[in-house]
């Protein structure tokens, strides 16, 4: 029960969030109603998705401070298992999507037990190298197509199809990862506020002290891991179907990972606004550069450069992204 | 009852003995100083307490049960929490949080952490730090609320390691009154770590003093002060003169 009013309640905010929340929620329910082009609604689309990658990576990288690169991995092996699963045994994604978690979260567990025996920058250089090492192995695996990847194609199917979500417009995808996004921010709402959360942050202050209140350190992460693992991984599952189109490049590409890091870290990390703000940002940005810029005017790989700037001015002006300045001209107010 | 036994320990830091070869006792409802010039081995002999180093020899039973073994959060979940000398917070947790932390470690659920925590911080006389960061606050604010951090979690005995240090008499006044509070009403049996003699010779009831790792004397605070051992290695002759003096 308290488990549920945790999730519903988010009494803790200011109104002005609570206004702001709203608004935007709303907007994005009505968003489909505006005749827009396709090219904004895949970028809402895609928004939507790396909003959810950032949610799942805030509570070990932000909530947690372990600094993770190497979360295309399980986009990957959530991507990889719907697809598998759809193109060889028909399996509907409402099966292959938990499976997939159970999956990542496995891998999860492996690479986590011994991994987070390290510490801050070791760590995110090995969460790197495994991400690294997975998709190499998927490069060569020719069960799931090695290099070529695999492709979902619609033709056999009748879309709409609810079952293996199988569409032919967006807007069923908008819905879908709507919802998603939705039920994300209640999990956070409740994980933030849950004896696991207080823990990590404890953690994060200060481990020695974690340890003498009776944490176990090592534990703590490696479910706190494994929870984020679950995240990315439903939305590598959504991916598959719709993009249609998976391959290791794409999918489990370093570019994702630090994509998915930086957006939280932009936006603010350790808190529940925070990978949302930071999607909101980059998403459209990243779209508008590689589209548009990239491929008209020729400016290849200015959206690289560009994260490499943000990336230098957060770590130099606000680790805590744009939610620390906010919070910073609140607490100002306040004073 | 003996609450804590600790029987030859000895810590070697590769060439380094900072304990050697100490054993000592705690009776239930004791409140002892342990006391020692810098580098007497001190706050390492809590974090082998506490599990946080691993001893090189000897043996901790902590309320007949041998902890010598165990892990600094499975020694915790038996009852036995600290505070640390110097306290390193990234900023992430407010006052109030931080005191929940500690009351998660009996209770799964946020309300009843949130509403022990608040009891705890009402007796330590800090509520109104409540919803501060524990970074932004001075350090005398700072220790209480380790203070109070490490009573969320129920402990039967509490480490204390210099929480008078850098303190202004008026707040070391404060300090002793919430440490009397913490042992003769919340009914912990408490040791503590502390410089400020005039702490250690009101509150304690026994006094443990290292020197190079020893353990140099044992006694009730008065024949500690005039040990002559004691004097040499840690209170020096201006601290007995001194005493002679206020007391003449």
């Amino acid at each position: 029960m308290e488990t549920i009013k945790n999730a519903l309640d988010f009494s803790d905010f200011p109104r002005l969030d609570l206004t702001v929340a709203g608004a935007v929620a709303l907007c994005l329910i009505i968003f489909p109603l505006f005749p827009l082009s396709s090219f904004a609604m895949s970028t809402m689309i895609q928004f939507l998705m790396f909003a959810l990658y950032g949610m799942g990576w805030n509570t070990i990288g932000g909530y947690g401070g372990q600094v993770d690169l190497g979360k295309a991995q399980y986009v990957g092996i959530g991507a990889y298992t719907t697809a598998v699963m759809l193109i060889r045994w028909d399996i509907p994604f409402w099966v292959s999507m938990p499976i997939g978690v159970c999956f990542a979260v496995t891998w999860s567990f492996i690479i986590g037990y011994p991994l987070f025996r390290l510490k801050g920058h070791y760590f995110a250089i090995a969460t790197i190298a495994t991400s690294l090492v997975l998709k190499d192995i998927f490069e060569v695996w020719e069960f799931v197509g090695a290099a070529r990847g695999l492709e979902i194609s619609p033709i056999k199917y009748h879309p709409p199809d609810f079952l293996r979500l199988i569409f032919r417009e967006d807007i069923y995808y908008f819905y879908f990862i709507l919802g998603f996004f939705f039920l994300g921010i209640l999990y956070i709402n409740w994980f933030r506020k849950s004896r696991l959360g207080y823990q990590l942050r404890s953690i994060k202050d200060n481990e020695d002290m974690a340890r003498s209140l009776g944490i176990n350190v090592h534990w703590a992460k490696i479910k706190t891991y494994a929870i984020a693992t679950g995240f990315v991984s439903v939305v590598g599952s959504f991916h598959a179907c719709y993009i249609k189109n998976i391959e290791p490049e794409d999918t489990m590409s370093l570019d994702i990972s630090i994509l998915i890091a930086l957006m939280a870290m932009l936006g603010g990390a350790g808190s529940l606004w925070g990978p949302i703000i930071g999607a909101g940002i980059l998403i459209p940005l990243k779209s508008y550069l590689k589209e548009w810029l990239g491929a008209q005017a020729g400016l290849v790989g200015i959206d690289l450069i560009l994260y490499a700037l943000i990336i230098m001015l957060i770590s130099a002006y606000e680790p805590r992204g744009v939610w620390g300045i906010i919070e910073k001209i609140r607490r100002r107010k306040r004073a | 009852m003996t609450l804590l036994e600790v029987q030859h320990l000895t810590k070697n830091f590769g060439g380094l003995t900072a304990n050697d070869d100490i054993s000592f006792h705690m009776e239930k409802g004791e409140l002892v100083g342990l006391i020692g010039p810098n580098g007497a081995g001190k706050t390492t002999l809590f974090n082998c307490i506490s599990g946080l180093h691993a001893v090189t020899s000897g043996r901790i039973v902590f309320d007949g049960e041998d902890i010598t073994p165990l892990k600094a959060h499975e020694v915790a979940r038996r009852g036995l929490a600290r505070t640390f000398q110097v306290y390193v917070a990234a900023g992430d947790l407010t006052v109030e949080e931080n005191v929940m932390v500690g009351c998660f470690m009996k209770t799964a659920s946020r309300s009843r952490a949130r509403a022990h925590a608040d009891q705890i911080l009402r007796e330590l006389n800090i509520r109104d730090l409540s919803d501060y960061m524990v970074s932004e606050l001075p350090v005398a604010a700072q220790k209480r609320v380790t203070m109070a951090t490490a009573i969320g979690s129920d402990p039967k005995l509490l480490l204390l390691d210099e929480v008078a240090a850098g303190l202004n008499p008026n707040e070391v006044e404060a300090i002793m009154a919430s440490i009397r509070h913490v042992h003769d009403e919340m009914g912990i049996t408490v040791m503590l770590i502390e410089h400020v003699m005039e702490l250690v010779m009101k509150v304690t009831h026994r006094v443990i003093v290292l020197d190079y790792g020893r353990k140099i004397a044992e006694g009730d605070p008065e024949s500690i002060s005039t040990n002559p051992q004691v004097i040499k290695a840690y209170l020096g002759e201006r601290y007995v003169k001194e005493q002679r003096s206020s007391a003449g």
